[in-house]
C-alpha cells in the first residue's frame, strides 16, 4: 500500500509545504501521483487535489513523456535519484513550463515512493538558453573554423610551396647577383683604362696642340727666312734681264727666264704655307659682314677672264640680286678665287665654267656652286681633295700648276666664317665644290 | 582499436548459449542489472555500451557511422565477431530491437532469438495508415529538452569533472549523470534513433523472436507492438502488465519469467 507523502502529515505540515515556493510532489513506481503541493496545483493551473490519484505522465509534454521514459525513470531506478532534470511540464490548459526537477527514490512503509521537487525555471531557462544559443553558434564557429583551418592548411602548404620556389628564385638571382658584380667589377676595370685613356688622350692632344703651335711657329719662321732669299733671286734675274749688268745670250736669257719661273713656284708655295700655317695656329683675322654675294662674284671675274680665254673656256655667272651672306669679302674673293683658278686648270679646251648661287633657307645658309665640265675627281679621292699637298690624280702628262694647299686653305678659311666647302663630282663629265656661307 | 575495450563489452555468466544485451537510448548497460543475472546460470551473458554510450570509448564515434541504427547495428555484428558468437539470444530494448532487426538481417546465421523489449519500427505518425505515437514536432521538443540538458547547469561541467579522474567522489556523480555526456553524440543518438523507418525491414527476419509490450507505454504504444508482430515472421506478442517503457527496471521479475517462459518452449527448436 503506497503511503501519502502529504497524507500521514500534520494538517499544519501540509500547510508548510503549501507555502512553499516549489512544487513538491510523490509518485509510486507505477507512475501514480501520490500527492502534490498546493505550490503544483497552481503552477500548473489546478484547483487544489486535482492531480492527485492520476498519472505523473499528464503533467508532462509529449516530448518530456519521452525524456521522462528515457533518462529521467532509468535514473531513478539505477541511482535512485535525479538531480536538475530539465523537464518539459504541461499546464492543464495546454501551455508549457520549463522546470527543473530534482528527484529521490526511497522506501516508506514498504512500498517505493518517488519525491520530487520542481522549480520554475523562467529566468534560468532565460540563460540557458543563451546558453544553448551560444553553444550552437560556437559549435557553428568551430566547423567554420575548422573549415577555414583547412583553408589555410592549404593556403599554408602553397605558401610553402612558393617559399620553395622563392627561395630557389632567390639562390638564382644570388648567382646573377654575384655574375653581376663580377661584371661590374670588370666594367670598373674597363671603366678606368678609359678614364686613363681619356686622360693620356687629354695629354697627347694638349702635346699635340703643343707640336703644331710649333710646326705653326716654324714654318711662319721659316717662310720668312726661305721669302727673303728668293726674293733676293727674283730681283737679281730681273737685273740680269734688263741687261743692267751686261748683255746677256739668248740661251742666257732662256736660263734666267727657268729661274724666274721656279723662283715664283717657289714664293707662291712658301705664301700658300705661310697662309695655312697662320690659319691653323689661329692667326687669321675674319672681318666678318653683309656681303651682296653677286657683287662678290662679279669683283673677281676679271681677274680669271685672261686665264679662262687662254684655256679656250667658256664662263656664266648666275646670280640671283639681292642674295646676302655673312662673311670676310677679301677671303670670300680668295675662295672663289681659288676655286675659279681650279676649275679652268683642270678643265680641257672647249670647256664650261659657272657659277651658281642660291638660298637654302631650311639651313639659314647661302650656297655659291663652282661647277666646272672637266676631269672630275675620283670617288676615292673626293674625300682628300681638302687635305694640304693632296693632288689630283689627272692621268695627264702635262702636271698643272699648283702648291696642293689652296683647297685646304679654302676650306679652313670657309669654316673660320662660320661655313663650309665641299665637293662632289662625277669622273669625265666634272666636279661642283659649294660653298656654304651664313645667310645674312 | 580493440572492439571489446571500444563498446566496454562485459562478458559473464556460466552457460554456453551466448545472451547478448543490447542497451536502449539514454541508457547504457547498466539498466540490464535487474534482468541480466537472473541469466548467468544458463547462458553466457554479453553486455556492452554503443560507441558514445556509457563507458564506451568517445575517441572511436564516428559521426557518419552512428548517424543511422545501421552503425549501431555494426557494433553488435563487431561484438558478435570479436567473440565468435553464434547462436545468439539477442535481448534489445527500445531502439535496440530495430538494431536486432538491422544485424538478424545481414547475418541471420548468428542468431537464434530476437527478444525485443518495447520494439518500434517508426516513431513517428504516418497518416493514415501507420501510428508511431509522435509528431515530428514532439521528436523536436525532445531534441530541445535534451539540448538544455545536456548542456544544461546539471552536465554542462561534465567533461571536466571526467578529467578529474583523482577524484573519485566526481566520478561517483557522473554514474548518476546521464550515460551519454556527450551532447552532439546523445543528440545523434536520439535522431538517429526517432527518425528513422524500419518497418520495411521487419519482414526480412528470418530469426524468430519475441515482442515484449509494456501497457500504457507512451514511447512503444500497444498497436505499434501489433503492428511489429503481424509484420516479423516468427514472432510472438506477450502484452505486460509492467506499464511504462522499461520494464526491466520497472517490472524485472515479469521480463525475466516472459523471456524465460519463451525460451524454454522454443527448446529444441
Amino acid at each position: 500500500m503506497a503511503t501519502d507523502i502529504g497524507a500521514d502529515r500534520s494538517s499544519g505540515d501540509r500547510g508548510l509545504l503549501d507555502s512553499l515556493p516549489c512544487g513538491v510532489i510523490s509518485f509510486d513506481d507505477s507512475g501514480r501521483v501520490l500527492y502534490a503541493n498546493g505550490t503544483v496545483h497552481t503552477m500548473l493551473g489546478y484547483t487544489a487535489g486535482e492531480l492527485e490519484g492520476g498519472h505523473v505522465e499528464r503533467l508532462l509534454t509529449i516530448a518530456g513523456r519521452i525524456f521522462y521514459q528515457t533518462h529521467f525513470f532509468p535514473l531513478l531506478r539505477l541511482h535512485g535519484r535525479v538531480r536538475e532534470v530539465f523537464l518539459l511540464l504541461r499546464t492543464k490548459s495546454g501551455t508549457e513550463l520549463g522546470a527543473l526537477a530534482n528527484a529521490t527514490r526511497t522506501t516508506r512503509d514498504g512500498a517505493s515512493v518517488v519525491d520530487c521537487v520542481l522549480v520554475e525555471v523562467h529566468e534560468r531557462r532565460k540563460y540557458e538558453e543563451e546558453l544553448l544559443r551560444a553553444r550552437q553558434s560556437a559549435d557553428r564557429a568551430n566547423g567554420e573554423l575548422q573549415a577555414q583551418a583547412r583553408v589555410l592548411q592549404q593556403t599554408l602548404e602553397q605558401l610553402r610551396e612558393q617559399a620553395v620556389e622563392l627561395e630557389m628564385q632567390a639562390q638564382q638571382l644570388q648567382e646573377q647577383t654575384a655574375e653581376l658584380e663580377m661584371q661590374q667589377e670588370a666594367l670598373q676595370e674597363v671603366n678606368d683604362q678609359l678614364l686613363s685613356q681619356r686622360d693620356e688622350l687629354e695629354r697627347a692632344r694638349a702635346v699635340a696642340n703643343e707640336a703644331n703651335q710649333a710646326k705653326s711657329q716654324f714654318l711662319s719662321t721659316m717662310s720668312h727666312e726661305l721669302r727673303t732669299p728668293l726674293n733676293a733671286i727674283g730681283g737679281y734675274v730681273q737685273l740680269m734681264e734688263m741687261e743692267v749688268q751686261g748683255p746677256i745670250t739668248d740661251d742666257q736669257r732662256q736660263s734666267l727666264d727657268r729661274i724666274a719661273r721656279s723662283q715664283r713656284h717657289l714664293l707662291r708655295l712658301v705664301n700658300d704655307i705661310l697662309d695655312l700655317a697662320r690659319i691653323e695656329a689661329g692667326r687669321v683675322d675674319y672681318r666678318m659682314e653683309a656681303m651682296d654675294v653677286e657683287s662678290v662674284v662679279v669683283s673677281v671675274v676679271p681677274m680669271l677672264e685672261p686665264q679662262l680665254a687662254a684655256a679656250d673656256l667658256t664662263f656664266e655667272a648666275t646670280i640671283a640680286p639681292g642674295l646676302r651672306a655673312r662673311g670676310d669679302r677679301e677671303k670670300t674673293q680668295q675662295i672663289l678665287i681659288n676655286l675659279l683658278t681650279n676649275a679652268v686648270k683642270f678643265t680641257p679646251p672647249h670647256g664650261h665654267v659657272s657659277v651658281r648661287a642660291h638660298h637654302d633657307e631650311p639651313a639659314k645658309q647661302l650656297l655659291v656652286d663652282v661647277h666646272d665640265t672637266g676631269i672630275g675627281i675620283p670617288a676615292e679621292q673626293l674625300a682628300s681633295v681638302f687635305e694640304p699637298f693632296v693632288r689630283v690624280e689627272t692621268g695627264q702628262t702635262h702636271r698643272p700648276e699648283g702648291t696642293g694647299l689652296g683647297l685646304a686653305i679654302s676650306r679652313d678659311l670657309a669654316r673660320g666664317m662660320g661655313g663650309d666647302l665641299t665637293a662632289r663630282s662625277e669622273p669625265g663629265l666634272g666636279s661642283t665644290f659649294t660653298l656654304r656661307l651664313p645667310a645674312a | 582499436m580493440d572492439v571489446l575495450t571500444r563498446n566496454n563489452v562485459k562478458v559473464a555468466g556460466r552457460g554456453t548459449q551466448p545472451m547478448l544485451f543490447a542497451h536502449g537510448f539514454g541508457c547504457d548497460q547498466n539498466m540490464w542489472r535487474f534482468v541480466a543475472p537472473a541469466f548467468a546460470e544458463d547462458y553466457r551473458l554479453v553486455l556492452f555500451d554503443y560507441v558514445g554510450s556509457g563507458r564506451s570509448d568517445l575517441s572511436a564515434y564516428d559521426a557518419t557511422r552512428y548517424a543511422t541504427l545501421d552503425g549501431y547495428a555494426e557494433d553488435v555484428l563487431d561484438v558478435c565477431r570479436a567473440l565468435d558468437l553464434r547462436d545468439v539470444v539477442f535481448v534489445g530494448h527500445s531502439v535496440s530491437a530495430m538494431v536486432g532487426v538491422l544485424a538478424a538481417t545481414r547475418e541471420p546465421e548468428r542468431f537464434a532469438h530476437l527478444i525485443m523489449i518495447g520494439p518500434s519500427p517508426r516513431y513517428i505518425n504516418e497518416a493514415p495508415e501507420y501510428v508511431g505515437g509522435f509528431e515530428r514536432s514532439d521528436i523536436e521538443g525532445l531534441l530541445d529538452t535534451m539540448d538544455r540538458n545536456y548542456i544544461g547547469w546539471a552536465n554542462y561541467l561534465a567533461p571536466a569533472i571526467m578529467a578529474n579522474a583523482d577524484r573519485p567522489e566526481l566520478g561517483q556523480e557522473l554514474a548518476e549523470s546521464f550515460c551519454s555526456t556527450d551532447p552532439v553524440i546523445a543528440r545523434r543518438f536520439a535522431e538517429a534513433t526517432f527518425f528513422a523507418d524500419n518497418r520495411a525491414d521487419l519482414s526480412k527476419v528470418r530469426v524468430p523472436s519475441l515482442i515484449l509490450q509494456c501497457s500504457e507505454d507512451i514511447i512503444a504504444p500497444q498497436s505499434v507492438g501489433e503492428y511489429v508482430h503481424r509484420a516479423l515472421p516468427a514472432s510472438t506478442l506477450r502484452l505486460m502488465q509492467a506499464t511504462g517503457h522499461c520494464p526491466q527496471m520497472s517490472a524485472p521479475e515479469e521480463t525475466v519469467a516472459l523471456i524465460r517462459e519463451y525460451l524454454s518452449s522454443r527448446d529444441g527448436d
